[in-house]
């Protein structure tokens, strides 16, 4: 296996205290190791922890306990500020900014990164190429479909170069088909970019669909429950993997693992 | 379609003005109505341009007093609005007193404020800032209180400084609540100026408009609340142009 870029040791998180009998654990001692290049989906009930986890993973929340490494360096329960230039949060409902066309979007990302010059400037455009909405550079988010913002979140993610993309139920919002059809697009977005991925839905189809490995989390306090190996070659996820019987197999084990979680 | 719909949206009020002062007028010449007791509209707006020499400087007192008032309550109102939102102790001590600010009547305050200083135009000005950045101060508390915690998490995720996110996300969020305010306390400032000037000095229309019923001089009167109101038109509309040009997306 490749260079392992980021890794988890032992993060748990939990809000109020015992004291004042508020006290809840939301995730518990969840440790992972994330590989160059891999595409890891997490899979989960929703209001499991899954994204509290992923926010202690974009730097928007801090762990309570365990500690992070980034590129072999220790960075401690909480990703500092000058780290999140590796990490692209890509939210579950776009979260564009109404204010500031699709280009906008993606230039206050390099504004406040203070990446200045051609190179990123043009990138601005790569990254809508890569998603496809390049003619749309000059529209206002409202003026997009739902599916069209996701793309713009997705591309305002990738815009500053970040070693992980880290994205947070994106095709939670959008209507199944659009649902679909975007699913197969952050499969090419993956295959172009070449970017390590950390991905949460609780849509199984999509989680064999994308991952290279999926991990499966109880609900709350969230622990990892089973770590599953996708091991269907990249060529043959296209729209035609509903006859994979592999993916058949797959499917049917993990709906009984999320069954049987409780 | 869109093109009769604007025709319509201008000559609908054009029209519908016109006919307010015909009736007025008429009424006034069917029943023979006193020029003392209520003036013609015709008079009124004769009186507006024959006697505009004397409005005029009194006019310029009560639009410096709004002005400059007004222009004092905006970064006033931010700021504070900016201090209190930042930090949930502040908000809790503070927001009673300016809620007491906005529903205290401020006329009740203007014999105090007097004895205190004076009849000068510092203490017209005082008075306007006074009513106008509370309710500017309250409608921006709203606004930022609203910032939808999505947003405040994009911006943690780029790692962006406080200052950065106050400027690029927070007060574009908030632009709508703000100019609410905005509005209303160019409202707040033009009645407040006039109510100053009915029981302070000699000078601005306020003072005029006294003047004048005292003297049964009625269609004097009329002209000065007349041209009080288009103060208070002007300052509104150019409210509503800057809300136009500046928010001009949709949420």
């Amino acid at each position: 296996m490749a260079n392992k870029v980021f890794s988890v040791k032992e993060i748990s998180k939990s809000f109020g205290s015992e004291k004042n009998g508020n006290y809840m654990e939301v995730i518990k001692n969840i440790s992972m190791d994330i590989y160059e290049k891999e595409f890891i989906v997490i899979l989960g009930n929703s209001g499991c922890g899954k994204s509290t986890y992923l926010k202690i993973l974009g730097g928007i929340e801090s762990a309570t306990t365990g500690s992070m490494e980034l590129n072999g360096e220790n960075i401690g329960a909480c990703i500092p500020p000058e780290k999140l230039k590796k990490f692209g949060f890509v939210f579950q409902n776009n979260n564009l900014l109404p204010w500031r066309t699709a280009e906008g979007n993606l230039r206050i990302m390099l504004k406040i990164m203070k990446l200045k010059g051609e190179q990123w400037e043009k990138r601005i455009d790569e990254m809508l190429e890569i998603v496809g909405l390049l003619d749309y550079k000059k529209v206002y988010p409202h003026e997009l479909s739902g599916g069209m913002k996701q793309r713009v979140g997705i591309a305002r993610a990738l815009v500053h170069d970040p070693d992980i993309l880290i994205l947070d139920q994106p095709l939670g919002a959008l209507d199944a088909i659009t649902r679909k059809m975007l699913s197969y697009e952050l499969l090419n977005i993956w295959k172009k970019t070449q970017k390590t991925i950390v991905m949460v839905t609780n849509n199984v189809d999509e989680a064999i669909l994308l991952a290279n490995r999926i991990f499966v989390l109880s609900n709350k306090p969230a622990v990892i429950t089973h770590e599953i190996e996708v091991d269907i070659p990249v060529e043959e996820r296209n729209t035609m993997i509903g006859q994979n019987a592999r993916y058949n197999e797959l499917r049917e084990q993990i709906n009984n693992i999320i069954r049987a979680t409780r | 379609m869109k093109k009769k719909s604007r025709i319509s949206s201008v000559a609908a009020p054009v029209v519908s003005f016109l006919l307010i002062f015909f009736i007025w007028e008429m009424a006034c010449v069917v029943n023979e109505i006193p020029a003392w007791f209520l003036p013609k509209p015709t008079e009124i707006f004769k009186s507006m341009v024959v006697d505009f020499p004397e409005f005029w400087p009194h006019i310029l007192v009560t639009l410096e007093v709004v002005l400059i008032g007004f222009l004092i309550a905006i970064p006033v109102g931010l700021t504070i609005a900016t201090l209190v939102t930042s930090s949930p102790l502040l908000n809790a001590a503070m927001s009673p007193y300016i809620t007491f600010l906005v529903t205290t009547p401020l006329i009740s305050l203007i014999p105090l404020l007097m004895l205190m200083m004076g009849y000068g135009l510092n203490m017209r000005i005082t008075t306007v800032v006074i009513q106008s950045f509370a309710v500017i101060n309250m409608n921006a508390c709203t606004g930022f209180n609203n910032v939808p915690v999505i947003r405040k998490e994009l911006m943690q995720s780029m790692g962006a400084s406080p200052v950065k996110t106050f400027v690029k996300m927070t007060l574009p969020s908030a632009a709508t609540d703000i100019f609410t305010g905005l509005r209303l306390a160019a409202i707040f400032a033009t009645t407040t100026c006039i109510s100053v000037e009915y029981s302070a000095g000699n000078t601005g229309l306020g003072s005029q408009i006294i003047k004048y019923s005292q003297y049964l001089k009625t269609t004097q009167s009329f002209a000065c609340i007349f041209y009080v109101t288009i103060i208070g038109l002007i300052m509104y509309s150019l409210i509503s142009i800057a809300q136009k040009k500046i928010v001009s997306w949709k949420e």
